[in-house]
């Protein structure tokens, strides 16, 4: 049913207009090289345009993607191995691969039946061939549909990009397409640097984050099992004011935490957790916190276990569980980050590890402004869907910006579990006291 | 340090009398003359006014000889003024400079070649050092329909390259020269390798609405050289059809021609050819004299086809899995300099200036009777030219010709340049050699220009052109974004 929807028109390779200079690499930072196993999936679904001619669109973003694609060289190169065993990317002007698609019906009647494969549907991705020279890192989709409404599909390797610096393209893609000229240039440069000169002797490295780093990376098990889980996503919109509530009942500042907090005793009782949480860590962008500027392209995603007190006797579960993010989030901080990237640089290891393979992952990507992304005046995108791929272990959450019609607060989770747990949660009482929309799952 | 001053003080006195050996034989006829017209001059002035005046009554003139020797000047003026050939003039072209969307960097050919080739890695190591030896840089453009993953050389990708090419580089012909549709009267289209029905040219004609009573021609078949034979067609056409205009429109669609086989004498043309076109205004209109940039003084066209060898070079055909692509074969070069000799005998007498001409006879006589072991004499063609443009068929012909005519880097340059930027484009690429040479300031009054193109066949076609008024660089052509960038150095072989 699903590949009668969609038909491929054809696949083909967009490059820069003007060449690349001849033999720059970049090397990847010690963030980009933990990611290897993971890639990035985001789709935009745009409302009908004025132009009703198919094919027109498509040829427009073409041409602008082109244009977009002489200031970032990284994502036209290629990934090769430089001497001491570590990736870079040699920017030898490849390009990007482009699929262009048709849809049947409209984007809105897509979106009232859309669930997780349908959705990936409109992203492309091939995983990284045998000789990653001539593997492209970067796939857009365009999907027309054929009732109004457009689809694009943006995948890329974690290796170069995190979903900030993914959105951050897209968003530069879609200036370049509307007045010519991108708003916020990329910055491309390395972490900052480990800091020079004796520290002081009572210095004492944060170790638990660094732990947490040293133990996903010994674990091989997401390695060896094969992953036969039946991942389902789905999204829940929770309103402004539902947020609001949550993060009085917390009494936590931001919704992050409140929201983290609320999926995550939710979840632990989906699993069957009688007393106590299951074992989740949180993702957080690091750039504020190392002083980066926000057009940094790479990755800046740094994960850290939560620890909460195993005895709940005199508070409630939420707060304690959204305190429990809050104190991990306050303990990632600029000193800590430094010391991890130290660590880091200092301790190679043999095989990538997979960052989200174990615990219950709960990713914030609230800053991220997918929404501002216009490629045509006045057409807001209605929704923007993110995965993290693949996902192993306990699961994924997401905790994403809602469209701005919803209001500043309302936010938008998507979150990946085994089927069965996914209709659990959906049922919870806790979770239906905040009246999410269920949108997709 | 003492072994080298004789010998260079001695190829400067070599120079001066090669030079002066030049003027003398070069204006024999000035200096024979000037001693004459000297001599007459002294002796009217030795005979004073009285004795030249009696010397004129004495000859008897009545009306009768006076009259019928002046009908006999008149005749004979009229005469030779009639039989003179018209003068064929270039008004201006116009190269199409492909979209930059169309671009092929190398990185990008070698990894689709890689998807469409996956069984056959020898073929894609096989293209990847072709292209590295190839010369071409990394803003040549290949059509829409080969960018695809896996390429769709469909007829209608094809007709759409073709009105994509010949549209625009007409548009952009008929803007620059200020002509309308309606006064071409001759139209002339080349185009290799796709020949659909109806024509490329009744596409042509159909698009711009030109006159039910054009004189139309369409060209198929005859390889890189076709853009030359047009010229040469166009010219006696207008021998023929006085007060006209001829447009000629010069081009290679590369859409069908993509092999896509594993055959390597056949996987030649995929590196090196892209796309491109060119469409040149000729007429041989009195009122278009003065703003012509051109005009054409000679074509000569030699055709080595009787020959099996030359014959069967460039060839297309199946492979052996049916797939069709052009064949080149390995004695190419060796025919090539075979058509370039035979080229040059027929094109040296022409062109060349008495005192080289007159070099060549003596030691053509001298290997004759005297010792055939002395060395051949290869005419300087460099002082019969100003500008030579070869056509960038590929690194190998422009190496061979430089060598063979004894050419510096700056003469190739344009044919050198032109490979790097726009690749092989085949019939159209002198034209942007031309184009090339003029932005870069070098074309001045007076100049004249060798355009050498080979073709399967084999051919070796020339064209002298000389230059009309001098031509100031302007804006819309296809070198106005990247002429600073050039001449560019351009490695032996490119790391990939």
């Amino acid at each position: 049913m699903t590949s009668e929807m969609i038909t491929y028109i054809c696949k083909r390779t967009v490059v820069s207009t003007k060449p690349a200079q001849a033999g720059k690499c970049n090397p990847l930072s010690v963030f980009d090289r933990l990611m290897e196993k993971n890639h990035i999936r985001i789709v935009y679904y745009f409302p009908s345009t004025r132009n009703g001619e198919p094919g027109v669109v498509t040829k427009k973003l073409r041409e602008s993607l082109s244009h977009v694609l002489t200031c970032f060289p990284i994502v036209t190169g290629r990934l090769q191995k430089k001497d001491d065993g570590h990736w870079m990317i040699k920017c030898n002007d490849a390009g990007v691969r482009m699929v262009e698609a048709r849809a049947q019906g409209s984007v809105e009647e897509w979106l009232k039946n859309v669930n997780r494969d349908k959705e990936l549907m409109l992203v492309t991705w091939e995983d990284m061939f045998h000789k990653p020279y001539f593997w492209a890192t970067f796939y857009v989709q365009l999907t027309e549909f054929e009732e109004g409404g457009l689809a694009i599909g943006f995948s890329c390797s974690h290796l170069l990009a995190d979903p900030t610096s993914a959105t951050m393209f897209v968003k530069a893609w879609a200036d370049t397409t509307l007045a010519g000229t991108m708003l916020a240039p990329p910055f491309f440069h390395p972490l900052p640097p480990p800091r020079l000169g004796n520290k002081n002797p009572n210095h004492n490295p944060y170790t638990d984050l660094i732990n947490h780093y040293k133990s996903t990376i010994d674990d091989r098990s997401p390695a060896f099992t094969n992953n036969i889980t039946n991942y389902v996503t789905a999204t829940l919109a929770f309103s402004g004011p539902m947020v609001q509530a949550c993060m009085l009942d917390t009494s936590r500042p931001s919704p992050f935490e409140a929201m983290a907090g609320l999926l995550w005793v939710c979840v632990s009782k989906v699993k069957g957790m009688k007393q106590g949480l299951i074992s989740m860590s949180i993702c957080l962008d690091m750039r504020k916190q190392l002083g980066l500027d926000k057009g940094f392209f790479g990755n800046c995603l740094v994960y850290n276990k939560v620890h909460h007190a195993e005895s709940l006797l005199d508070k409630s579960e939420l707060s304690e569980a959204a305190r429990a993010v809050g104190e991990s989030v306050t303990k990632m901080n600029n000193e800590r980050i430094m010391d991890l990237i130290e660590w880091l640089e200092h301790h190679d290891y043999e095989f990538p590890p997979l960052m989200n393979g174990h615990d219950l992952i709960c990713a914030n990507l609230e800053d991220l402004d997918p929404y501002a992304t216009l490629f045509e005046e006045g057409f807001v995108p209605i929704r923007v869907s993110y995965y993290v791929e693949p996902v192993f272990g306990i699961g994924q959450i997401l905790v994403l910006q809602s469209p701005p019609s919803e209001g500043p607060l309302s936010r938008m989770v998507m979150v990946t579990l085994p089927a069965d747990e996914l209709s659990k949660l959906c049922d919870d009482d806790l979770i239906l006291r905040f009246n999410p929309t269920i949108l997709m799952g | 340090m003492p072994q080298t001053l004789p010998d260079f003080s001695n190829s400067v006195k070599l120079k001066y009398v090669k030079l002066g050996y030049q003027y003398l034989v070069n204006h024999i006829l000035y200096l024979l003359l000037v001693p004459i017209m000297v001599a007459i001059l002294i002796e009217v002035l030795r005979l004073g006014p009285d004795e030249i005046l009696n010397l004129w009554k004495s000859l008897h003139f009545d009306l009768v000889q006076i009259l019928c020797s002046s009908f006999l000047i008149i005749f004979i003026a009229t005469v030779y003024f009639m039989s003179k050939p018209r003068h064929v003039y270039l008004v201006d072209y116009a190269c199409y400079k492909p979209p930059v969307t169309c671009r092929v960097p190398f990185a990008t050919f070698m990894e689709h070649s890689r998807l469409i080739l996956k069984n056959n890695p020898k073929s894609v190591e096989f293209q990847m050092r072709i292209l590295e030896r190839s010369g071409l840089g990394e803003e040549t453009c290949l059509p829409p329909a080969i960018h695809y993953i896996p390429p769709t050389p469909t007829m209608e990708a094809a007709r759409g390259e073709a009105e994509l090419v010949i549209f625009s580089a007409m548009d952009s012909l008929l803007q620059k020269t200020g002509l309308k549709p309606k006064d071409i009267d001759i139209l002339i289209v080349n185009c290799s390798l796709f020949s659909p029905t109806p024509s490329l040219s009744a596409m042509v004609i159909n698009k711009y609405k030109l006159r039910s009573n054009i004189k139309s021609f369409n060209l198929s078949g005859m390889g890189c050289s076709a853009g030359l034979i047009s010229i040469d067609l166009a010219r006696d056409l207008l021998q023929v059809h006085p007060n006209s205009n001829a447009v000629v429109v010069s081009t290679e669609i590369i859409t069908p021609n993509y092999y896509q086989g594993n055959e390597r004498a056949m996987l030649l043309p995929n590196c090196l050819f892209r796309m491109g076109g060119a469409a040149i205004l000729l007429s041989n209109r009195r009122r278009n004299r003065s703003r012509a940039k051109y005009r054409l003084v000679h074509v000569v066209r030699t055709h080595k086809g009787a020959d099996d060898k030359a014959y069967r070079c460039v060839f297309e055909e199946e492979d052996k899995e049916g797939k069709v692509g052009i064949s080149l074969s390995k004695d190419l070069m060796a025919i090539a300099g075979e058509a370039l000799k035979s080229n040059i005998t027929t094109i040296g007498p022409l062109v060349l200036p008495a005192s080289e001409q007159l070099l060549f006879l003596m030691t053509l006589i001298g290997r004759k009777i005297f010792n055939p072991k002395w060395k051949p004499y290869i005419p300087d063609f460099k002082q019969a030219f100003e500008h030579f443009c070869i056509h960038a068929g590929g690194r190998a012909v422009i190496d061979e010709l430089q060598k063979n005519l004894q050419l510096s880097a700056e003469h190739v340059e344009a044919s050198r340049m032109t490979l790097h930027r726009f690749g092989n484009t085949s019939s159209s690429s002198l034209w942007y050699e031309m184009s090339y040479i003029e932005e870069k300031g070098r074309m001045k009054k007076g100049d004249r220009v060798w355009q050498i193109a080979f073709g399967s066949g084999f051919k070796c076609n020339s064209a002298v052109w000389k230059c009309n008024k001098t031509i100031k660089t302007t804006t819309d052509n296809p070198w106005s974004d990247c002429i600073d960038r050039y001449p560019v150095h351009i490695p032996e072989i490119v790391k990939l």
